[in-house]
């Protein structure tokens, strides 16, 4: 056994490097295909990481009767934090609302008209901030049934359509990526194809030889191998050398969104490494069937 | 009963403790191709243990075909293929590269892989079928001996003669030592002389008690060594005798 796995790895070796122009030709598709995908994946991870900033932006504002005690107030916010769907409460006191009306007002450049009322005509709130926004409506419904809330802002329309939008980009991100990995399959297993039909020769002799099917074919499953890891190891060294500046553009760009973006590159690695082996191994092997099955 | 090695062969104590037996037996062998053409149809030959047996016929006759059920690299569609007392037909999948080390085979446009030297592509069926490495080097320095490569061992094929390049092959052909050596059209891309170095090695090799089959179209070589001579023509055997001509003597 150990013989044997040492022969198919030095005859893979050998093959890899006797045939050394095909052999690069097919680690650089590998390459190729691997940025493309791992790109594809890196792009995906960003835009699911952007809609769920979108998501979380959703909140349900509740306005507060001005007649409500402390208490009635604490008891509120303590109560809806005890709800399951509730991420987060904060509470925004009047004096607090009439401030941040006033910001919001100079950062248009408009003329401050609070300094024209005699007093503050702005409700306390609490914003709710959900763990889903798709529960948007039952914590809605809950907090209108309480006797200190004045009314909830009713922004269950717009949060759908963009629940709808954000489905439909998560759906059809995964299906690019299906897509792209796909087409990476295809042209990576023909590839490989390729490097095994030149040898076809070399296949038709060991058969004649009386080489068992275990041998012929072990060796080319290795090279496959070969080509894979080296093509994925590339391929982590090209983007671990483009993460930095990249990464830079990226926070530049994406300044205003805090992106969670933490397993990506944990991910992106198995992701690589996984599809390149996997590939070179399946297309040796389906390869090299094709002369085995007489 | 192990059969004696070609070394044994080569020392001498070659036939004496075996009986005769036919290494390749076809018994109404018929090929059929899906397409419907008739390769072979009703042909019977058996071949003894030690024959030197040209096989000739126009293009197209059977010959490829015939080699090809030995090697069994097809299967025959009606009839037995029995090659050293096996079955053709009834071995496993897994016994065919067995059966496939007791064959040597030669061809017209040698086979040799390019990259490889001379001793490298006799090495090769060797180490492709699992033969310990402290076995192949002795093998394949006793086989280049015999068909007279020692000083070429390190030699890539392009950088030799067309009978080198084939002797090469039949060194590769011997290496498994075995029961038989195919040889489809040896002589067909060598000049008349290299062609006579050839046939005269495989003479030598028969002289050791390998079984030879030869498909040839070398009207001259056939007739010169009144051999055992098969006659093909549409898929039927027309002539089978020994000590005879290319051409049918009238």
């Amino acid at each position: 056994m150990i013989p044997f796995v040492l022969f198919s790895m030095r005859r893979a070796w050998q093959g890899f490097w006797r045939n050394a122009l095909m052999s690069m030709a097919a680690t650089l598709t590998m390459v190729l295909m691997l940025v493309l995908l791992a790109g594809f994946f890196i792009l995906q991870n960003v835009l699911l990481a952007s809609l769920s900033f979108v998501e979380q932006k959703v909140e349900v504002v509740a306005y507060v009767e001005q007649n409500a005690t402390d208490d009635q107030v604490q008891t509120l916010i303590s109560e809806t934090q005890a709800m399951p769907q509730v991420a987060s409460v904060e509470f925004i006191s009047r004096d607090q609302a009439l401030e941040r009306f006033k910001a919001t007002q100079a950062a248009q450049g408009r003329e401050d008209l609070t300094q024209y009322l005699e007093s503050n005509p702005l409700y306390a709130s609490i914003n709710v901030k959900l763990t889903d926004p798709s529960e948007l409506e039952t914590v809605t419904a809950a907090l209108d049934q309480d006797p200190i809330v004045r009314n909830v802002l009713n922004i269950t329309a717009l949060v759908n359509r963009v629940l709808t939008v954000t489905d439909f980009v998560r759906t059809a991100g995964v299906a690019m990526v299906g897509i792209v990995g796909l087409i990476v399959l295809f042209i990576i297993v023909n590839t490989i194809r390729l490097a095994v039909v030149a040898r076809a020769e070399e296949i038709e002799i060991m058969r004649l030889v009386g080489a068992s099917d275990a041998f012929i074919r072990w060796p080319f499953v290795f090279e496959g191998a070969l080509v894979g890891l080296l093509g994925a190891l590339i391929t982590l060294g090209l983007l671990y050398l483009g993460s930095e500046p990249l990464g830079r553009a990226m926070v530049g760009f994406f300044n205003v969104l805090p992106l969670e973006l933490g397993s990506v590159g944990r991910d992106t690695v198995i992701l690589v490494l996984g599809t390149g082996l996997g590939l070179g191994v399946l297309g040796s092997w389906l390869s090299v069937r094709t002369y085995l099955i007489r | 009963m192990v059969p004696p090695s070609l070394f044994d062969r080569l020392t001498g104590r070659a036939r004496a403790n075996r009986p005769d037996h036919a290494v390749v037996v076809l018994h109404d062998v018929t090929k059929r191709y899906p397409n419907g053409k008739e390769a072979l149809k009703d042909v019977d030959v058996v071949v003894p243990e030690g024959d030197f047996v040209f096989l000739v016929g126009p293009s197209g006759a059977g010959k490829s075909t015939l080699m090809k059920l030995l090697i069994r690299d097809e299967l025959a569609t009606e009839g037995v293929v029995v090659i050293d007392g096996f079955d053709l037909a009834r071995i496993k999948r897994r016994q065919v590269p067995k059966i496939r080390r007791k064959i040597g085979i030669v061809f017209q446009d040698f086979k040799l892989l390019p990259r490889k030297t001379v001793w490298e592509n006799v090495a090769f069926a060797l180490e492709v079928t699992g033969t310990p490495r402290r076995q192949i080097r002795p093998a394949v320095d006793r086989v280049l001996a015999l068909v007279g490569l020692t000083g070429q061992a390190r030699q890539l094929p392009d950088q030799l003669s067309g009978g080198e390049q084939q002797r090469t092959a039949i060194a590769r052909a011997l290496v498994h030592d075995p029961r038989i050596i195919i040889a489809d059209e040896p002589t067909g891309n060598l000049d008349p002389v290299i062609s006579w170095e050839i046939i005269q090695l495989l003479l030598r090799i028969n002289e050791l008690g390998v079984t030879i089959l030869m498909a040839t179209h070398d009207a001259e070589v056939v007739t010169a060594l009144r051999k055992r001579v098969i006659a093909l023509e549409d898929g039927r055997v027309i002539r089978d005798e020994t000590g005879a001509t290319y051409h049918r003597e009238d």
